[in-house]
């Protein structure tokens, strides 16, 4: 289980900005940016929760503290009970990230990426080399393993993101805008991964702003607007809250309902 | 704990050596370019030194009739050609668009001094803002000997018949240079200050592109963060880094040095004079030592500029970041040429200077080696200083996510 305590987490800033309507960011105080504040979540282990807010809300940054490339400024976060700064390396080795803009080695074969991450992680040349061959019929990468990265098309690359996440088998998986870019059928595929991953009693984190996907596929949803948490629940719960029958008028309505500014 | 250093070691020099730039910088360049600019310097030297033998001057001469004598000595001169212009005024012009190489003017006042035993005043014109132009000392050679006739004749006339009593008139105090250094030396001084700038100029061109790409290439591709989350402490991750940075300077520096080594050993045999006697007297000792003295400068220059390239939000950005200091690293070596700078314990703790300095040393053969010991303490020092600032700084949020 995730335990987020009061997460806040702030940037200090070189000037102070102005929002498309002209106004201060109310996240700003002096030069003090607040992308996360105070929040407080409690995500069990198994299923899949959908983490919505527009451009800017905080999701990416609620998700490196998760994978632990960021440290909060104030909180805690426990994993298992574990405060995930104090033992950062043990946590690493239990979570896959796989964020919006993850990038690969354009110089380097699929394979060997794989096996890079592998053996950073500890994997014994055996083990990885079976679970690169689990990984690759999994996503059906066989055609382009051994192929240069620089040389795949969008939905290629995403693959070998996810299998770079899992190669380690980790019990948290962190999805940061996993489909966007790619075209229907690469974003199916993607997704298939995101299924198997609950099915196999993975927990996961999605952040997504395709409404679509959160019914296709989250247990739990957590919407976050300018850096603050304004609701926790399921799919269900955003429609019975708002009155809404489609989901990306309940999130909008359950965003408006917030102070901050909303995207046109 | 070595595991994760060498992990990403291995994948740096797999992923770098697949760089055809960084190839070209780390491999090509450092073989090719010191035999080729070594030829072309001594090819050059010698056609102007052939030039120089062979190179006829035409002149003109105004006012012949004041110094016939003198007139006669430019005109029985070898490789002079005396020709003729319209008028005196057109001197200058003529000088300006290369229709004759110099003028002289001889002043009608001037056959009266020679004629009273004063002393004539002979102008002569030339393009003096032309760097190869030797005219004015090979007319000097044609006057210096027209006035040593001159002057002997003026002694004899005075009673001053043998020639050691005209040089004891002449130059009563005679300085006899017996200068110490040998030829090894002497040459050594004075193209021996110049072999840092290849050497370290190579080392650095072999870090930049490596350190580049290994750091603000990273961000730039998305790649950092997932690295990032690697079970393992980030000071592996930067020393990996490092090493593999590290490695494209040594690479660089290396093959320069066998580059230069190659053709040492094949020139030395086929340049005569003193030259060869110079390239003849480098030997692989020297060679290695000049090898050895370039692994501190390699590790500063990849521990100081993964630093920056870290800290750059991508490569154009680290790039020009980065440029400055090619120039910055240029100022310590330059101070190595300066006069009355020599190995001693203040410049051998100075960076880069201190090589500069032994490298200069090693090729004039008067190495003090018990230098050598604090030249690596202090460079071997200072890189770890910026590895370790390195490492400080690869931990922090502000720079590796830098907006």
């Amino acid at each position: 289980m995730l335990q987020l305590s009061a997460i806040t987490k702030t940037f200090r800033l070189a000037k102070r900005r102005k929002t498309t309507t002209g106004a201060i960011d109310p996240r700003e105080r002096g030069r003090t940016f607040y992308a996360l504040d105070g929040i407080d979540l409690e995500i069990p282990s198994g299923g899949v929760l959908g983490l919505l807010g527009q451009n800017g809300a905080g999701k990416t940054t609620l998700l490196r503290i998760l994978s632990t490339s960021l440290k909060p400024s104030s909180g805690v976060v426990l994993c298992d009970g574990e405060d995930l700064t104090k033992n950062p390396l043990e946590i690493r080795r239990r979570i896959g990230f796989v964020s919006g803009n993850t990038g690969l080695y354009g110089r380097l074969t699929a394979r060997e990426m794989l096996l890079y991450y592998g053996r950073l992680h500890g994997m014994q040349a055996a083990a990885l080399r079976e679970r690169i061959d689990e990984l690759s019929a999994t996503l059906d990468m066989e055609a382009f393993l051994d192929r240069r990265n620089e040389t795949f098309s969008s939905g290629m690359r995403q693959k070998v993101s996810i299998a770079r996440a899992l190669i380690h088998d980790p019990d948290i998986l962190l999805f940061d805008e996993l489909t966007t870019g790619l075209d229907v059928a690469a974003a199916e595929s993607v997704l298939a991964v995101v299924e198997m991953c609950r099915e196999r009693n993975k927990t996961v984190l999605f952040s997504t702003h395709h409404m679509d996907e959160v019914d296709q596929l989250c247990d739990r949803v957590a919407i976050l607007h300018a850096g603050r948490l304004c609701f926790e629940g399921d799919a269900a719960g955003m429609r019975q809250q708002t009155g809404e029958s489609f989901l990306d008028k309940a999130f909008l309505n359950i965003i408006k309902a917030e102070p901050g500014e909303v995207a046109a | 704990m070595r595991g994760g250093v060498t992990t990403v070691f291995f994948k740096e020099m797999r992923d770098i050596l697949r760089d055809r730039k960084t190839l070209l910088l780390m491999i090509v360049l450092p073989i090719l370019v010191v035999p080729l600019l070594l030829n072309s310097l001594i090819s050059f030297v010698m056609e102007q030194q052939k030039e120089a033998e062979t190179e006829v001057l035409e002149y003109v001469i105004f006012g012949e009739e004041h110094a016939p004598d003198l007139a006669k000595a430019f005109a029985e001169t070898k490789r002079f050609k005396k020709t003729t212009i319209e008028s005196q005024e057109e001197l200058v012009a003529a000088i300006r668009s290369d229709e004759i190489d110099f003028g002289i003017v001889i002043p009608e006042k001037a056959a009266s001094r020679l004629e009273e035993k004063s002393q004539a005043t002979v102008e002569l014109h030339y393009d003096n803002a032309s760097s190869g132009s030797r005219v004015e000392s090979r007319v000097e050679d044609v006057v210096d000997e027209y006035n040593e006739e001159l002057t002997k004749a003026r002694l004899i006339e005075l009673g001053v018949t043998s020639s050691r009593k005209r040089r004891a008139v002449l130059e009563p105090v005679h300085l006899a240079e017996k200068g110490t250094g040998d030829i090894r030396e002497v040459l050594g001084d004075n193209v021996g200050g110049m072999l840092p700038y290849f050497f370290i100029a190579f080392c650095f061109m072999g870090v930049v592109y490596p350190a580049i790409h290994l750091g603000a290439g990273e961000k730039e591709r998305g790649t950092l963060e997932t690295l990032l989350l690697a079970p393992i402490p980030r000071h592996q991750i930067v020393l990996g880094k490092f090493l593999a940075v590290f490695s494209g300077g040594i690479i660089a520096v290396l093959l320069n040095i066998a580059s230069l080594g190659t053709w040492i050993a094949i020139k030395a045999g086929q340049l005569r004079g003193t030259l060869g006697t110079m390239i003849g007297s480098i030997g692989w000792l020297d060679l290695t030592l000049l090898a050895l003295m370039l692994v501190p400068v390699a590790a500063m220059f990849a521990s100081l500029l993964l630093s920056v390239s870290i800290y750059a939000r991508n490569s154009p950005e680290a790039s020009s970041l980065i440029s400055p200091f090619g120039i910055v690293m240029i100022v310590p070596a330059v101070l190595a040429m300066l006069p009355g700078v020599e190995l001693n314990w203040f410049w051998a703790s100075i960076p880069i200077t201190n090589i500069s300095i032994a490298m200069k040393e090693l090729v004039k053969g008067t190495m003090d080696y018990t230098m050598l010991l604090a030249i690596f303490g202090s460079s071997t020092l200072i890189a770890g200083l910026l590895l370790f600032f390195c490492t400080k700084w690869f931990n922090r949020e502000t720079v590796l996510f830098r907006m």
